[in-house]
């Protein structure tokens, strides 16, 4: 349940502003000078914050385009990740947005042209190789499209955009909006899946693993690409198990030979975010479980995400042609 | 435990009187009233003692595992009828422009606001806005020792163009009480937050018996600390889990055999 609605004086009267305030007009509405006065200050609980979060409506004025993190992406030489939205609706316990920010709060940037100008500088810097640009970093890419209408306007610019790639990563089941649109082989939406069990205890609100199976099957069948992110792989004692259903699950509905890729990598956070996260849910099995710091990095003893890993791995190549597997790599 | 901080008596009677608050006869800086995890303390009028009752309470009782704070008094406003209740959403402190944003609660029977802070009392009212004296102090302060969640302000129009009646004690006493009902169901959406965090905390009987089973460095503490929060989070009684560390004859060996009793509790997720 939204709590209320904050949104920057200065924006107030731009279109897409006024068609979200429409669409949230139930709700209490504050007005604010910059979305960084209500999302940054210390004072503020994420864990109460996530029940209730509020929907802050802002500009975005730096940064629109940033260079991804190494060993983000799929392998391209060339990977930057921009942001429309900062927080998601989803409530993952893994996820390392619960120690990035200090606020639960969803921001939501209305100025996508300045976004969609950097994008196009940043393509043309490439020429013709292949920039990849993705955008659920810091937020779930379609979650919340019903309300940001983000894909009404990215999809088209990067499509106009001939050595642009672009990947939406998310969890949600909103494609229509996509269905309605021309497909295009370097728009990939990756679906992110965890196994049965850590989706039911980890992934609070996302919806169920069929829906999202259907959701992707229904965007290959219109010739969307697609792929899939088992990202992260999270151990408990029966994780074999849950991890060979989940395949089942998928691959009776989805064919594998239309998959663009596939990635998998183990539960990892930064010792900083994870030890915000485990002080913030206490009571959180995933923290207590056996973990070692490698290079900064909290991740499953090696061995141990070795197992894993090397399991998760053998039952995908059962189903997957090797060329479309792009493994995570984050260990130093 | 759940703080109210009133500028005068007459603002904060109807509280006491709803939750029947006793009277402490051992405190002298403020009048404080005590009942079952409350208080309601009277720091008298300014932004200045608002925040300074809030720093001497907090300080009192900053042994307790979490606070949470509401601000009630009276404002005057430009437009709103005498006795319209509402809960503030934006505080803004006329002297530093300083701005801050209690979060509304969800589901609040009670309309939000903007309130403006100021150091004199006035009566040139703007339509858009409550004036009081105190809030921008409260939050200040509050904010030091909680989250914003679990800080609020109720104010009670007392003052507008047509009419001023915060000067009778009486009835500014008669227009909170007219909107009790509504201010205590706000303070129990508090009261259930701040259980929610307060219920995470560490026992601190248990932890005293725990530490000192042995010698513990402060890095041996930090990692004690983390396991012994899981494990009494997770339906574990005390009794039962300091039983198994009896025969441990050192800090790394209680660590080591918390370590353990962790990963097994955890391996189902």
């Amino acid at each position: 349940m939204v709590s209320c609605v904050y949104i920057e004086t200065e924006i107030r009267d731009h279109p897409r502003a006024r068609k979200l305030l429409e669409r949230l007009c139930n709700l209490p509405l504050v007005e604010i000078e910059h979305y960084g006065e209500v999302f940054n200050p210390r004072a503020q609980n994420f864990r109460l914050q996530k029940k209730n979060p509020a929907i802050i409506i802002a500009r975005k004025n730096d940064g629109h385009v940033l260079a991804a993190p190494e060993g983000y992406g799929l392998g391209g030489s060339h990977n930057y990740y921009f942001s429309h939205m900062l927080n998601c609706i989803y409530d993952c316990r893994y996820c390392f947005l619960q120690g990035m920010y200090q606020s639960a709060n969803q921001i939501l940037f209305i100025n996508y042209e300045d976004f969609g100008e950097r994008i196009v500088q940043v393509a043309a810097k490439h020429r013709s190789e292949a920039v990849w640009f993705y955008s659920g970093y810091d937020c779930d890419s379609l979650a919340n499209e019903p309300m940001t209408e983000f894909t009404d306007y990215f999809i088209p610019l990067v499509a106009s955009i001939d050595n642009a790639w672009m990947e939406l990563r998310t969890k949600s089941t909103q494609v229509r909006s996509m269905l309605k649109l021309q497909p295009c082989e370097r728009i990939v939406t990756a679906f992110s899946f965890t196994d049965p069990v850590s989706h039911a205890k980890l992934e609070h609100g996302v919806p169920s693993i069929a829906k999202r199976v259907d959701a992707m099957r229904r965007l290959i069948d219109a010739g969307w690409s697609v792929g899939l992110r088992f990202d992260p792989v999270v151990y408990h004692q029966d994780y074999q198990a849950a991890f060979v259903n989940l395949l089942d699950e998928i691959f009776t509905t989805v064919d594998p030979q239309k998959l663009h890729s596939v990635s998998l990598g183990g539960f990892r956070l930064t010792r900083d975010h994870f030890r915000k996260v485990a002080r913030l849910y206490p009571e959180e099995p995933l923290f207590a479980q056996k973990m070692d710091l490698d290079n900064g990095i909290i991740s499953y003893p090696l061995e141990r995400e070795r197992e894993m890993i090397e399991y998760c791995e053998a039952q995908l190549m059962k189903h997957i042609p090797h060329q479309s597997y792009h493994p995570c790599q984050w260990h130093g | 435990m759940l703080i109210w901080v009133s500028a005068l008596h007459c603002e904060a009677k109807p509280v006491i009187d709803y939750y029947r608050l006793k009277k402490s006869h051992d405190d002298n800086a403020f009048d404080l009233y005590r009942g079952d995890d409350m208080l309601c303390i009277i720091s008298g009028v300014g932004k200045i003692a608002s925040a300074a009752a809030c720093a001497w309470l907090a300080a009192r009782y900053d042994h307790e595992a979490s606070i949470a704070w509401m601000n009630l008094g009276v404002a005057g406003s430009g437009q709103h009828e005498i006795g319209a209740a509402f809960s503030l959403n934006q505080v803004i402190d006329a002297d530093s422009g300083q701005r801050y944003y209690p979060v509304p609660c969800a589901g609040s029977l009670l309309p939000g606001s903007a309130c403006l802070t100021l150091s004199q009392s006035s009566e040139d009212y703007r339509e858009d806005t409550l004036y009081d004296m105190e809030a921008s102090g409260f939050i200040y302060s509050a904010l030091r020792f909680s989250s914003a969640e679990l800080t609020q302000c109720i104010k009670i129009v007392s003052d507008n163009r047509a009419h001023q009646t915060g000067k009778n004690r009486q009835r500014v006493s008669d227009l909170i009480h007219q909107n009790i009902d509504t201010i205590g169901q706000q303070a129990n959406a508090l009261i259930a937050l701040n259980k929610q965090i307060a219920g995470l905390a560490v026992n601190p009987e248990s932890w005293q018996q725990l530490i000192a089973l042995a010698h513990f460095s402060q890095t041996q503490k930090n990692r004690l600390r983390v396991l012994w929060r899981y494990l009494m989070n997770r339906d574990n009684s005390a009794e039962t889990v300091l039983q198994k560390l009896r025969g441990c004859s050192s800090a790394a060996t209680i660590i080591s055999t918390l370590e353990l009793l962790s990963y097994q509790d955890s391996e189902g997720l």
